[in-house]
């Protein structure tokens, strides 16, 4: 990606000792591990759902690391007159903080934007991956899901930073409940136009046959929409376990890495993304795949690295698991019980 | 009121316009359905190609290529000297696509958008690899992809890499190979080779292979979508027999070209 100038000596060390036996890297990691990454969730509280992602950040040292900020943010879309689609639609955009990029011109900057928000965007707002609760009233208003990522500082890694922070943002995002309302204008009674009768008749406004509390007519003619309860509250986003998570391979034929830094990144330019789905723990899809950088590979090759990056993805995913889920406990059921304590 | 809709420029319509509802067509109702074979070809089978070289005299190499509905002009000018001033001892390649306003079904902004960035970058991609530019220090390689009619972005994908390929070739820039390209669909249970644009809409998910045939080898892969990885392994394995047969039309294209250079 954007890696700052590599000179040829500097390359050709780092790959050697890349293919060494055993390999070396600057930092002492193996080929397959990953640097510390740090994790939390709900940290834009106007958003939807967010979440912050750093890694490799060097606590003692105080600092670096990729950091990546991800948000959820929902709007109101009409579908007969304005851009919305019956159903919801997700919109992905990336942004890159120039602060991450010195080196990078304006116009650079805007093209890596533009990449990595066509990566995202085509993986996350792919049909298949579409949670089904972002309508409000069929066919006349549905949610617009934003999905904003903000990169603040680049240490290598970029791509699978940004996907595990969209998936924890989509994770925890959450959907406010709405009900359908309709307006009724009351019915007109006409008294009859009887001059000579006296008649006092108590007309009171046709009492309907159905009751007020009938709401099932209601929906299917409902032409606006109320939320009734706190806009904090609502239910989660569905199918938030089939959101992707993304596993870089940097290739060094005869060898592959993970989680490169940015001298590692310039020296091994060929680059294969690998995006799967666990929805169902046996059965993973692989929901995008690129191949990046100037280099050629055979198909065996990347039958290889296909199965390669299933086991990887696979542990990156348990362990996000994991942390999404304690994340959530501490969130929600913690605070609540501190509350009551308090 | 002056929204940011407002182009100086130009006659601008009126703030809010809808498009004009028409009956709906008798295709509604053969609208495809699980389970259905493909309208129209065999499911392995790809649009028959036309492709030309050496079609624009002003450049160092061109070509057209037609498949069914998608018709895309593809122009090389190059190498020549770089812009800029710092050094770079590999030469560049720099492509740029532009759709033309009446391409899609709906009317596309003369300005240049991220659709058109992500089709040069993935064409880029796919030639990249195959290209010399070792042998072109300080210089610059330009290719202008020019898409006129859109049937399918997956299959524009492709037909510009063949086109951009061919018209390399046609410049009389070294390559290591031709680069062919073809797209695969997962509709149901099957692959379907080449998808238009519906198709592309009711697939779980679409893969753009493109490499070079006379290694074997592959430069860009690029596949979104629901799909299994064996699934994604099978269309990357048709992808390369698809290519290996279109890369015969563009060495047939070449060599009758070749008594007008």
């Amino acid at each position: 990606m954007a890696a700052p100038l590599v000179s040829k000596a500097e390359r050709t060390y780092i790959q050697a000792s890349l293919q060494a036996t055993p390999p070396l890297r600057g930092d002492g990691r193996g080929l397959l591990d990953f640097r510390t990454v740090l994790l939390e969730t709900g940290v834009a509280p106007l958003a939807n759902g967010s979440a912050r992602l750093n890694i490799g950040k060097m606590p003692h040292e105080g600092g670096g690391g990729t950091e990546v900020l991800a948000a959820t943010k929902l709007e109101v879309e009409d579908v007969e007159t304005g851009d919305g689609v019956d159903g919801g639609r997700v919109v992905c955009s990336v942004s890159c903080s120039p602060s991450a990029y010195p080196h990078l011109s304006s116009n650079a900057l805007d093209e890596l934007q533009y990449d990595l928000t066509v990566m995202l965007q085509q993986t996350i707002g792919h049909p298949s991956l579409h949670p089904q609760n972002l309508t409000i009233i069929p066919r006349k208003k549905s949610w617009l899901l934003n999905l904003d990522a903000v990169i603040l500082t680049d240490a290598g890694n970029v791509v699978d930073a940004l996907f595990m922070a969209a998936r924890a943002a989509l994770w925890d995002t959450k959907v406010p409940r709405t009900r359908a309302v309709e307006y009724h204008a009351p019915e007109e009674f006409r008294a009859p136009r009887d001059s000579a009768a006296a008649m006092d008749i108590d007309q009171r406004g046709g009492i309907p046959a159905v009751s007020g509390f009938d709401t099932r007519e209601m929906v299917r003619t409902a032409a606006d929409f109320e939320l009734p309860d706190y806009w904090d509250e609502g239910e989660v986003l569905h199918g938030r376990e089939r959101w992707p998570v993304c596993v870089t391979l940097n290739l060094l034929p005869p060898t592959h890495f993970l989680d490169a830094t940015p001298p590692e990144e310039a020296s091994a330019p060929v680059r294969m993304h690998l995006m799967f789905s666990f929805a169902s723990s046996n059965s993973p899809k692989l929901q995008s795949m690129r191949l990046l950088g100037p280099g050629e590979l055979e198909l065996t090759q990347i039958k290889s690295y296909i199965a390669d990056g299933e086991k990887y993805a696979r542990e990156l995913f348990n362990a996000l698991e994991t942390k999404l889920r304690e994340e959530d406990v501490r969130r929600n059921v913690k605070a609540r019980d501190r509350f009551a304590l308090r | 009121m002056a929204q940011s809709n407002f182009d100086r420029r130009r006659i601008n319509g009126p703030d809010e316009s809808y498009q004009p509802l028409f009956e709906s067509e008798d295709e509604r109702e053969t609208r495809w359905k699980a389970g259905e074979p493909r309208k129209g070809r065999a499911a392995r089978d790809i649009r028959p190609i036309f492709l030309k070289a050496g079609l624009i005299n002003q450049a160092n190499g061109s070509a057209y290529i037609e498949t069914e509905k998608t018709k895309i002009a593809c122009a090389v000018y190059g190498p020549r000297q770089s812009k800029t001033t710092v050094y770079n001892e590999k030469g560049r390649l720099n492509v740029e696509v532009k759709f033309a306003p009446f391409s899609c079904t709906r009317r596309r902004v003369p300005i240049r958008d991220a659709e058109d960035r992500s089709v040069a970058v993935q064409i880029q991609q796919a030639l990249i690899p195959a290209v010399r530019l070792e042998l072109l220090p300080k210089s610059t390689i330009d290719i202008f992809v020019t898409i006129i009619e859109n049937d399918g972005i997956e299959g524009c994908i492709a037909a510009g890499s063949v086109a951009a390929s061919v018209a390399l070739a046609d410049a009389g820039i070294e390559m290591l190979g031709l680069v062919a390209s073809s797209s695969a669909a997962v509709v149901g249970k099957e692959i379907w080779m080449d998808p238009t644009e519906e198709e592309g809409h009711i697939a779980s998910g679409s893969l753009v292979l493109a490499g070079m045939p006379a290694l074997g080898t592959i430069t860009s892969v690029w596949q979104s979508g629901a799909m299994a990885p064996d699934e994604a392994i099978k269309c990357m394995e048709a992808c390369q027999e698809c290519c290996a047969d279109v890369h015969s039309v563009m060495a047939q294209s070449l060599l009758e070209n070749a008594p007008n250079t």
